[in-house]
């Protein structure tokens, strides 16, 4: 059966991961306040908002994001391989609670949601946690997730500033002078979010990917002023436009997936026409940087592993760090054959933006920084087992690629960084042989204390 | 324009800052007021920004701007 966004909240209350705060919190400490919290937040309160809650931090952690996918910790890549190996149609529904309460015309106002101020040098309020609908009239529908600044009660910027189909779409819209109608869907479960964050090819419905996660089809409600649809169990959804005025309008700063603050951006304006939400709305603030690098990692691990296979190479294991926030760095062990431990290195590093990789045998517990480390010192000679390539593809946002000094459009490149840490063709594995204590099975602590 | 939404102006035009500058500046007005004056300095269409990313009133757009809501 499908899960909502309130399921997903009680599979954490229920683990002991998730921190009720029942005090009235103004919306500007909300972000503040779940990152001081080892557990994801649900405030039960909001100065000025008495028919709201909100929750934050829900997937911030990697425990957190296995609970909420109904799996282990190492298997989430493989979790999500199987949602989009057997996508489940979704199912247009008459009614849902996300249009319970709807707010059209005059009476559209976006200050009437709690936005929350995430960080000191946002450009201004946020909504972080969206999945974005919008339809094209040649390519069908497209589900994304784009963070929207508040502009006005009428208005958000919206970043549509990196490749996208959305941003296709939008551009095509321009290009025949008129508006792309969009809806934003806020409060999913985390199943939806990671469809949205998926970049599935151009004809994949990312709603059919999010019902092959759930194992049973997303049902759907037709927006009420556009020609779009939105999950009926969303918490809230705007309706409206993309205004057809291209990349003119400020947006950002804004506390990046990357840990570091963004630049301004210039972006398109979305003009709000609808807002639904249900009769007692929890917003649903995707905490910067920790959720998004964690939605991030089942996709950018199960496209490591699927490198892997096409390069002939068994993979055991594989993590995307949050250190690398989930996006730049892949570790993988291996059931390794001789040469297995380069072809997997460059398997790795032809995944998305990766620039790290590195790679062990299977007897490496790659989850373990101690054992990695272990593997990195002895199983590596630098002049044999690091490959370096240069001039791959970069992004602007990571600094070391000084994206400020190209011109105008200019699009950067980065060096990309393999280590083998397998052990070495022609050192015997009897060489890494660990140490074992005398008796350790024969005795018991507990029994001399 | 409200009288918030003529401090910020002030404020914008005194230095440029960050949001959150304004925000802090303003600490005691409930959080949906200070959007909604917000709302008011975008919609005077005078916003620019600087290096740093903070807001700035750009003269004399901002002028004429206030002066046509005032």
């Amino acid at each position: 059966m499908k899960q909502g966004f309130r399921d997903a909240l009680r599979v954490l209350e229920d683990a002991g991961e998730l921190r009720r705060i029942k005090k009235a919190v103004d919306p500007r400490h909300f972000s503040a306040l779940a990152a001081q919290a080892k557990e994801a937040t649900f405030f039960e309160a909001i100065e000025g908002y008495p028919s709201w809650r909100a929750a934050g931090a829900l997937v911030s952690t990697r425990k957190r994001l296995a609970l909420a996918m109904g799996c282990s910790e190492a298997d989430i890549a493989r979790r999500f391989e199987d949602g989009i190996r057997r996508p489940v149609d979704a199912r247009l529904v008459s009614d849902g609670p996300c249009q319970e309460v709807v707010w059209q015309g005059d009476a559209v106002d976006l200050t009437a949601i709690p936005l929350p101020l995430m960080h000191v040098k946002d450009g201004g309020p946020y909504i972080s946690a969206t999945m974005v609908v919008s339809k094209d009239p040649e390519y069908g529908r497209n589900v994304g997730s784009y963070r929207l600044m508040y502009r006005t009660p009428r208005d958000t910027g919206i970043d549509l500033v990196s490749s996208s189909d959305m941003r296709r779409y939008y551009q095509r819209a321009l290009d025949a002078g008129r508006p792309l109608e969009i809806a934003v869907a806020v409060g999913v479960h985390p199943y939806e979010m990671l469809a949205a964050s998926y970049k599935a090819p151009i004809d994949v419905d990312e709603y059919a990917i999010a019902g092959g996660l759930h194992g049973a089809p997303v049902d759907l409600v037709r927006c009420r002023t556009v020609d779009l649809e939105v999950p009926a169990d969303a918490e809230l959804v705007l309706e409206g436009e993309l205004l057809p005025i291209g990349w003119t309008a400020d947006e950002g700063p804004f506390g990046e997936f990357s840990h570091i603050t963004g630049d301004v951006k210039w972006n398109p304006i979305f003009r709000v026409k609808c807002i639904t939400h249900r009769r007692d709305p929890i917003f649903y603030m995707l905490q910067m940087p920790w959720e998004n690098d964690w939605l991030a990692a089942p996709v950018i691990e199960a496209a490591g592993l699927q490198a892997l296979r096409i390069a002939s190479v068994e993979p055991v294991a594989i993590r995307a760090p949050v250190g690398g926030c989930c996006y730049w760095t892949l570790i993988a062990s291996i059931r390794k054959r001789p040469g297995e431990g380069k072809n997997a290195l460059l398997a790795l590093l032809s995944v998305a933006e990766v620039k790290l990789a590195i790679v062990t045998d299977d007897d490496i517990n790659i989850y373990d920084p101690d054992e990695l480390d272990w593997a990195m010192t002895f199983r590596i000679q630098a002049d044999h087992d690091v490959l370096i390539i240069p001039g791959a593809r970069g992004k602007h946002i990571d600094p070391s690629v000084r994206a400020w000094s190209l011109g105008k459009g200019g699009l950067p490149t980065t060096a990309k960084l393999g280590i083998d840490a397998t052990i070495p063709e022609g050192v015997p594995r009897e060489q890494y042989e660990r140490l074992r204590y005398f008796a350790k099975d024969a005795v018991r602590l507990e029994d001399y204390l | 324009m409200s009288p918030l939404a003529e401090r910020l102006v002030a404020d914008l035009r005194a230095r440029p800052r960050h949001f959150a500058e304004l925000v802090e500046a303003h600490a005691a007005v409930a959080w949906r007021d200070f959007l909604r004056a917000w709302g008011e300095v975008r919609g005077l269409e005078a916003l620019g920004r600087d290096e740093q990313g903070r807001y700035v009133i750009t003269a004399p757009a901002g002028e004429e701007a206030v002066q046509r809501r005032t």
